[in-house]
């Protein structure tokens, strides 16, 4: 019990939370970034552009089967020695989170979109509208409606995964707890469950906005 | 001038030859209606018209346009030719009155206001005004046929294909649809109706075709002498067959 009052002290405390607001503003830049490439891969798969789509296909079957980690690796270490081009320990996280997550997405658009039967194309494209039009006024809308509960859950390991960039010493929650604990390991236990709770805690809010957010949307 | 005319039309789906030969002139305010066993090309021929399915060789003329010239707007043509599906495709995200509203608002550019009076209008006439905010998925399949076509007429087309529109429905409420139908065709629309309402077609068309095999077989302008005396073999042997089921 003693354990868990000295490593809840206020330093200790002070420096998690300054780890989970690293997390959770690499999370949010990354959740923005993706959602839009992804929306954006997602549709040109979805359109089947020429080459295009095959391509854009074949990044993001091959990104979706390799290890996040590996990306978190390539942005860090890889990228300098193959390209010259160094990122920080932020930049670096939030660019890989975004490259795998827009694949996420992308697929997750995609199919949302693909799940619309085509009579609602055939009707609004007999109505008189263009593609865009019927794209943007009944494809699209419905789409989005069956899409949330995916894409939020996305978001979710989205959150959960931004930890992995511990590896590259990121300054977020995972790694302050570990720095925490490294200077006293009596503090690992209630540092684990600090980090369970702050995780639940973020995701779980995340999620019942996403809920009320769908429902809006019904 | 004719609303429609194929000249030596072909359709091929891949090796599959689904529309042969097809020479046929519609003139405006003609009901036709078309029947035919499964799988006889019966809808890809309508869906032709209006450019959901394009032709492979031939002329296909609708409203004067040539449908295979790249420089013929397809989105016009769709304009003055409506369609109505055996499923409905009500849009799903709409309420009832924006799903009659939104063609001519997005396509036409007429004002809100107009449109849903337009709409009001067209609702009462398909006898359906009290549900305008209600969203498709909680109308009957009759009632989302009926507002199909009040969709479809909120465009003031010139002509309307309708593919089996009551083939998905009760029995007790196909004669609510089929009236709605009959209104349209004694206000002068052009109408072809893929159709198994042998009723339907001897009453209010004044044309009948009958296919098999991707062909018009018989084309008759006195749907009442068709059933009863039909000339083609293949069109007595059909009958035939959906007489025993009746
Ligand atoms: N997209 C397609 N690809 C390949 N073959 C098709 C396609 N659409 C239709 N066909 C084939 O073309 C033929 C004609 O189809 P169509 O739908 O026009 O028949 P139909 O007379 O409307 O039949 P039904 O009464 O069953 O609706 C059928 O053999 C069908 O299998
Ligand atoms: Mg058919």
């Amino acid at each position: 019990m003693q354990n868990f009052i000295d490593a809840y002290s206020w330093v200790n405390l002070r420096f998690l939370l300054e780890g989970l607001w690293v997390t959770i503003y690499v999370s949010a830049i990354s959740v923005v970034l993706s959602f839009i490439i992804g929306s954006i891969l997602g549709l040109i798969r979805y359109v089947k552009i020429k080459y295009l789509s095959m391509i854009v296909g074949f990044i993001i079957d091959l990104i979706r089967n390799l290890p996040l980690l590996l990306i978190i690796f390539f942005m860090y270490f890889g990228l300098p020695s193959t390209f010259g081009i160094r990122l920080n320990t932020v930049t670096a996280a939030i660019v890989a989170l975004t490259v795998f997550e827009s694949a996420m997405l992308a697929e997750i658009i995609r199919s949302g979109i693909q799940s619309i039967g085509v009579g609602q194309m055939e009707a609004a494209r007999s109505n008189g509208l263009t593609y865009l039009q019927a794209m943007w006024y009944i494809i699209l809308p419905q789409a989005f409606r069956n899409m949330v509960p995916p894409i939020v859950s996305q978001f979710v390991s989205l959150v959960k995964d931004s930890s992995l960039a511990t590896i590259i010493l990121l300054p977020e929650l995972m790694y302050h707890s570990q720095i925490i604990y490294g200077q006293n390991t009596n503090y690992m236990i209630p540092m684990f469950v600090a980090l369970a709770f702050l995780y639940f805690v973020i995701c779980f809010l995340l999620s019942r906005l996403s809920k009320r957010l769908a429902r809006r949307l019904h | 001038m004719s609303m429609i005319e194929f000249h030596d039309v072909n359709k091929y789906y891949g090796k599959f030859k689904a529309l042969k030969n097809i020479n046929l002139t519609i003139e405006r305010g003609e009901v036709v209606t078309i029947i035919g066993p499964s799988g006889s090309g019966k809808s890809t021929l309508l869906r032709t018209i209006n450019g959901l399915e394009l032709i492979s060789s031939g002329q296909l003329l609708v409203d004067n346009h040539d449908l295979a010239d790249p420089k013929t707007d397809m989105n016009r043509i769709r304009k003055n030719v409506g369609m109505v599906f055996q499923h409905f495709n009500l849009y799903a995200n709409k309420t009832i009155l924006q799903n009659i509203t939104l063609g001519p608002e997005k396509v036409l550019k007429v004002p809100h206001v107009k449109a849903a009076e337009d709409a009001e209008r067209l609702l009462g006439l398909v006898g359906l005004l009290d549900q305008a905010h209600k969203l498709p998925s909680m109308l009957s399949g009759g009632q989302k046929q009926r507002i199909a076509i009040a969709r479809a007429l909120a465009m003031h087309p010139k002509a309307i294909l309708f593919d089996e529109p009551t083939s998905a429905l009760d029995p007790e409420v196909i004669g609510d649809v089929l009236d709605v139908m009959k209104k349209v065709a004694e206000q002068g629309m052009t109408m072809i109706v893929v159709t198994h309402e042998m009723g339907f077609a001897k009453e209010v068309g004044n044309r009948l075709l009958f296919m098999a095999d991707g062909e018009i077989r018989e084309d008759s302008n006195d749907p009442r002498e068709f059933f009863r005396a039909p000339q083609d073999e293949r069109a007595q042997e059909f009958l035939g067959k959906i007489l025993h089921v009746d």
